[in-house]
């Protein structure tokens, strides 16, 4: 080898400067970042959870506190059954709907997808006002309409009981289920469907023995996420929960956030729900170890539609009617609302304005505040939250270091934390002096960048997955440096996986309510907690044309989002 | 500013232009002009308020910052628990947000003056004041900013007038189940004070018997009038009086009830607190809260005018022909968070 | 100077020992595959050459010096040598040209050296119509040259190939196998190469070590192993055979009382391992010299390119594999006569 490109020889190395690759010290900055943003608030409301208030001195009265009324115990009962029966309507609302797009010739895809994505992208508080008007006992449209045809005086629905709270709860919540399932449902192979057949199943019974079982893990998955989320929920319960005289966690929480201040009971009494959400996950961990991890970029084999014939439009119809509830009727009813006069008076043209509108846009003080604020924030927020997360999967996935699976469960912590409880950390540790963050941008960035780093870590990881390591190896082997490699060649293939994780977590902060309301300042306040604050005005045609707004904003972000990303960033596997 | 057909609105429009320019132009006295000089300096006044309405809040904030040019009025509005509650954060962190605190619940002042957190300030335009409004506070801790008027209202097309409950104990009779609607002393400082009253003339009784009649509760004082504007509740109780002639003026069948007991005035002051950080600012609020400016703006949306020189807002009865209750500060100060105690054992929430 | 040496190569997680003490030398330009069943350390045996996996024990030395020892590896990136993965790694965002001149942009040449010498490669691999297209246009086999011309184009001391035709279909695999070679052959580079398909590792190695287990069982010749396997595991691994119990008393080896011919061994019982291509059938009795004896047609098979058959040596209850030519059909049952080739009766370890 006459010209050899590299000279062979080389001096041995002594091991502990190898190890010092220069993107150690990066990982250090990480792991310091990962302490700050989920360790400490955690911890630092642990701690206080055991501290007297002012005095600091140890004691567990607070527990004592936090658990001694039956009122307490029942709000914690209540969150419990609410997340449960929530989680279970959203997957009966969902996996008809997944199934059915992903593996038959139901007609209407394209609008079942939207459908999806507008109950998504829609605040769950801005659906709940949106059902009061629709199925308050006396004064909601369905129920006015029901007793016009009818002549009874019974209502159909009353939104203001336990079932409603859920159901309305679980129009906005089931498109995670959706994306969960339908991900899975895609990777299956027509084959194992086929098989099934060739032994004498139909479709029905093979989609029950068959599909469905090979992705319960999702379905499974998607449960346990909508179950954790609606016990962290603040919006709907104090909206709809209050006059139904349904006390939950997160309102009881906020109880305990009332003159005097008892963050230390505060703490407490939420230290208990952490343990069930953790338990959960464990639980669920363990359910799925033995699963196989399925690549993204796997061979699933061909996938056929199932032909369903008639039946098609059974199942159309299931889409059609969760796309009315869901979006079409509570969005109609706002709109109405909102271009209203006086929105009890209904459609006439004399009750058209665009007051309402101009009136927030132009002369409240706070509105275009709010406005800017929301976008700030959430794009912070989404920023640091996907930096963070792409750096961490990296190491986790790549198995950098030996301790990385503590790095991974660090930037996961928080999706175990209720957000309302994420905030009261975030308050006991930051909020006070030495820092003094209360009211401060800063604050509410942190907080949600933190809230919303298992999104964006999850979404990381399945990037980075997908990235063969040989890609980076084989440009390691080649002569490059592991940074150089990460750059040239990781980097270009995960952009649009980050990009759409990026944008996933700025939807979802923009809505973000239970954790902002306890954290915003008077000029720091978000869109939603505005709306919050709006909806004790009784002004409900303001109400309905600031949650307009935010709708609008929304959904040019998505659209900007779709534009870049691709149609479906919002459905890849999380 | 609100939704009346154009005649009327033209009208208004121009007698209120009038009106606040001439208010806005009114010579200022000299502890006003002092004031406004060095607030301009500190630009701003951030002013948490749980009196107003958003709307009548952001109204007199636009007065404010006609009469003052360069000084920029925050409006920061939400129910009074929420904003003490706000203000008792900013303490404990350490951080000064509020530079005036306005609170229907006079309780607040009580517990804020014991610890200290409050500016002694007395305006000048105090001294124009409603009579029993001058002096809330011997020491001038406080100043009164605020009366509202609680009673009852009902919407006339589900309950005709004849019908309706005439008075506070009527309420309790069987036959008014499922059709009441109420705010929350959690979350609302003039709930409390109703609660708190009620207590007093009629016993502890009173508001299990009121809950048998399972009331939807809300949280703000103002959520019934937007259930009897929905139709989902005939009657609200312990209703602004603002509000709900603010409703009415829209087009909505609503009507007030003065209770036979008497009306719930909550007398309700604003205050400086120790943290205020644009202080000069703050003073010349007060100035402006105390003086003709305020009461002429907030009168418009149906708000009582404070000062014997601004006339009551349309609609509503004179103060002199109303009988006024409301509990003392200090009781409101003992009384006020054990009613809110006793109120969620009995409703759950 | 050897190229390559792995001296007492060892890797162990905990307990678990996957390369046991592995010691192979590769002279300049040898091509010597790593060859066994999945688990036996092959990859990892490749991983540790590459610097991806850090050995417990042992070295691995290039030209003479040190490259991996335990705890002091060179990292992969300065080894100076080339890899061809399972997947190919060939990186979608790149076109051709660009995935090719990678490792020479590293190098640091000039911009028309690197298109020179990525010219030059892409022709070699003809592929050089393709230069701008991307990945995804491009076959499996195409990819696969991708690779190759990557790795070669930078001139590597040592190139390391893992299982590289896996995942190509049969006639693919056939061609790529050819081409592999071929450019080994034209740039004359050492080359490692991973397997478990024998068929692949005999059509391209000079040397082949078979792997069982973490330890190399023999490393020989193609023809050599294929003929002389010297553990009763190659024997079974590379090719088919059959495995006999033998004895040899006094010099003279035999199975089964079959005599199979002298034999150095010392006394004892022995394990031979006898080909199918060893042994020929014939109709009457043929004039060879070595072991000749009657027997009959237990099964066969026809394979296309022969006749596989199962023969039973009379008065005997063995089953002998044999191999015959398409035409030479014997039907089941039939006695024949069969003869041994003595030079390749093998004596197994």
């Amino acid at each position: 080898m006459s010209d050899a490109a590299l000279p062979a020889a080389q001096v041995v190395r002594p091991s502990r400067l190898r190890r010092l690759e220069p993107v150690t010290f990066l990982w250090i900055a990480l792991i310091a970042a990962l302490l700050v943003l989920v360790a400490a608030p955690i911890l630092k409301m642990v701690v206080i959870s055991f501290e007297e208030q002012d005095t600091g001195v140890f004691t567990i009265q607070n527990y004592l506190t936090a658990y001694g009324r039956a009122r307490y115990l029942e709000a914690l009962r209540n969150s419990l059954m609410l997340g449960a029966l929530s989680a279970a309507i959203s997957v009966v609302i969902a996996v008809p709907m997944a199934w059915a797009v992903s593996r038959t010739d139901m007609p209407g895809k394209g609008f079942t997808w939207a459908t999806v994505l507008a109950a998504f992208i829609m605040p769950p508080y801005l659906g709940a006002i949106g059902w009061i008007l629709l199925a308050g006992p006396n004064s909601g449209w369905f129920n006015v309409t029901w007793r016009a045809l009818t002549g009874t005086t019974d209502s159909l629905v009353n939104v203001y009981t336990f079932t409603g709270m859920a159901f309305v709860i679980a129009l906005h919540s089931f498109p995670l289920v959706f994306i969960f399932v339908k991900s899975a449902l895609d990777l299956i192979s027509s084959e194992m469907e086929d098989a099934a057949n060739v032994l004498g199943g139909g479709t029905w019974v093979t989609m029950r023995r068959v599909t469905l079982p090979l992705v319960w893990p999702s379905i499974l998955g998607g449960f346990i996420l909508i179950f954790l989320e609606t016990i962290a929920l603040f919006g709907t319960p104090a909206i709809i929960g209050i006059p139904a005289r349904i006390n939950v966690v997160t309102t009881q929480l906020w109880q305990f956030f009332e003159d005097p201040v008892r963050v230390e009971v505060a703490a407490a009494y939420a230290i208990p729900l952490l343990l069930v959400t953790v338990g959960l996950i464990s639980v669920q961990k363990l359910m799925l170890a033995r699963k196989g991890f399925v690549s993204q970029t796997g061979k699933g084999g061909e996938r056929r539609q199932i032909r369903l014939g008639p039946w098609r439009w059974a199942l159309f119809g299931w889409c059609l009617l969760v796309a009315l509830l869901a979006v079409g009727s509570p969005l109609l009813v706002l709109l109405q609302a909102s271009f209203a006069k006086a929105w009890g008076r209904g459609f006439s043209f004399d009750n058209l304005t665009f007051r309402n509108y101009e009136f927030l846009l132009f002369e409240h003080d706070m509105a275009p505040q709010a406005v800017w604020n929301t976008v700030w924030f959430s794009g912070a927020s989404a920023t640091i939250a996907v930096v963070l997360a792409l750096l961490v999967a990296y190491i986790v996935v790549r198995r950098l270091m030996r301790f990385a699976d503590v790095l991974g469960f660090l930037a996961m912590a928080p999706f175990v934390i209720p957000g309302i409880v994420m905030a009261i950390g975030f308050y006991a540790a930051y909020a006070g002096p030495p820092l003094s963050l209360y009211g401060s941008a800063l604050l509410i960035i942190l907080a949600f960048a933190s809230r919303f780093l298992p999104i964006a870590y999850a979404s990381s990881q399945a990037a980075i997955r997908a990235v063969h390591p040989e890609m980076e190896e084989a440009a390691r082997i080649l002569g490059s440096g592991r940074l150089h490699a990460i750059r040239k060649v990781t980097a270009p293939l995960l952009k649009t996986s980050l990009l759409g994780g990026w944008l996933v977590v700025f939807i979802v902060a923009s809505r973000e309510l239970s954790a902002a309301i306890f954290l915003v300042g008077p000029r720091t306040r978000t869109m939603s907690v505005l709306l919050y604050d709006l909806t004790e005005q009784g002004n409900f045609e303001v109400v309905s044309a600031f949650g307009g707004i935010l709708l609008v904003i929304t959904l040019a972000i998505v659209g900007i989002g779709m534009k870049l990303v691709g149609r479906d960033f919002m459905l890849r596997r999380e | 500013m609100f939704l009346i057909d154009r005649r009327q609105m033209l009208a208004l429009a121009a007698w209120s232009a009038a009106a606040t320019r001439a208010w806005a132009d009114s010579p200022m006295n000299p502890q006003e002009r002092e004031l406004y000089e060095a607030a301009k300096r500190e630009g701003e006044i951030t002013w948490y308020t749980g009196q107003y309405s958003a709307d009548a809040s952001e109204a007199a904030g636009r007065a404010f910052n006609e009469r003052y040019p360069g000084v920029r009025c925050n409006v920061v509005r939400s129910t009074s628990q929420v904003a003490f509650q706000r203000l008792s954060q900013d303490f404990r962190a350490g951080v000064g947000q509020c530079d005036v605190f306005s609170s229907t619940n006079g309780g607040h002042y009580v517990q804020l003056k014991r610890q200290n957190r409050l500016v002694k300030f007395r305006p000048v335009n105090a001294d124009g004041l409603l009579p029993i409004l001058r002096r809330p506070d011997p020491d001038d801790y406080f100043q009164s900013s605020f009366l509202g008027i609680y009673l009852m209202g009902h919407n006339t097309t589900m309950v005709s007038e004849a019908e309706a409950p005439k008075s506070w104990t009527d309420i309790l009779d069987p036959k008014w189940k499922d059709k009441l609607a109420v705010g929350h002393p959690g979350y609302s400082g003039a709930i409390g004070l109703w609660a708190l009253q009620m207590r007093t003339m009629f016993g502890p009784d009173y508001l299990r018997r009121f809950e048998r009649n399972k009331p939807q509760v809300g949280r703000s004082s103002i959520d019934p009038v937007t259930m009897m504007t929905a139709g989902e509740r005939a009657v609200g109780v312990a209703v602004p009086s603002a509000s709900t002639l603010f409703a009415a003026s829209r087009g909505n069948p609503l009507k007030l009830i003065y209770p036979t007991e008497g009306v719930i005035a909550a007398m309700s002051p604003s205050a400086i607190p120790t943290n205020a950080p644009h202080p000069n600012a703050a003073k010349l609020f007060q100035e402006f809260q105390t003086g003709p400016a305020l009461s002429t703006a907030v009168r418009l949306l149906f708000n009582e005018s404070i000062r014997p020189d601004v006339p009551p807002p349309e609609g509503s009865r004179p103060l002199d022909q109303v009988t006024m209750l409301a509990p003392s500060l200090e009781e409101a100060d003992k009384g006020v968070p054990e009613v809110r105690e006793q109120w969620r054992e009995i409703f759950g929430v | 100077m050897p190229r390559l040496t792995l001296s007492g190569l060892t890797k162990a997680y905990g307990k678990l020992t996957v390369v046991d003490s592995v010691d192979l030398t590769l002279e300049e330009g040898e091509f010597v595959s790593l060859l066994g069943p999945s688990g036996c350390g092959k990859t990892t045996t490749l991983r540790m050459i590459a610097g991806f996996i850090d050995p417990t024990g042992g070295s691995i030395s290039v030209d003479g010096a040190v490259l991996s020892a335990p705890g002091a590896v060179v990292p992969p990136e300065r080894r100076g040598m080339s890899m061809i993965f399972q997947s190919y790694a060939i990186w979608p965002n790149m076109t051709v040209a660009e995935n090719v001149a990678f490792g020479l942009k590293l190098r640091k040449l000039t911009r028309e050296e690197v298109t020179r010498r990525v010219g030059e490669m892409l022709e070699v691999v003809k592929l050089d119509h393709l230069a701008h297209r991307y990945p995804a246009e491009l076959s499996g086999g195409q990819q696969q040259r991708v690779a190759l011309a990557r790795a070669i184009v930078v001139k590597p001391a040592v190139l390391l190939l893992d299982e590289p035709l896996s995942n190509l279909d049969a006639n693919l695999r056939e061609e790529m196998r050819f081409e592999i070679r071929r450019l080994h052959d034209e740039f004359r580079i050492t080359t490692v190469y991973v397997t478990h398909d024998q068929a692949e590792a005999m059509a391209t190695s000079d040397r082949i070590a078979v792997m069982n287990a973490g330890r190399i069982e023999q490393v020989d010749a193609p023809h050599l192993l294929y003929t002389r396997p010297r553990t009763r595991f190659v024997a079974g691994f590379v090719g088919r055979t059959n495995l006999l119990e033998a004895q040899v008393s006094s010099g003279m080896l035999r199975v089964d009382g079959i005599a199979l011919g002298p034999s150095a061994q010392p006394d004892g019982p022995v394990l031979v391992s006898l080909r199918p291509q060893a042994m020929t059938i014939h109709e009457a009795q043929p004039p060879l010299p070595g072991p000749v004896f009657e027997a009959s047609i237990a099964e066969r098979t026809y394979l296309g390119e022969s006749w596989d058959y199962v023969v039973q040596p009379q008065g005997s209850s063995l089953r002998l594999r044999a191999a015959a030519a398409p035409l030479e059909a014997h039907e089941v049952g039939r006695r024949v006569w069969l003869a041994i080739d003595p030079r390749q009766v093998s004596v197994v370890q």
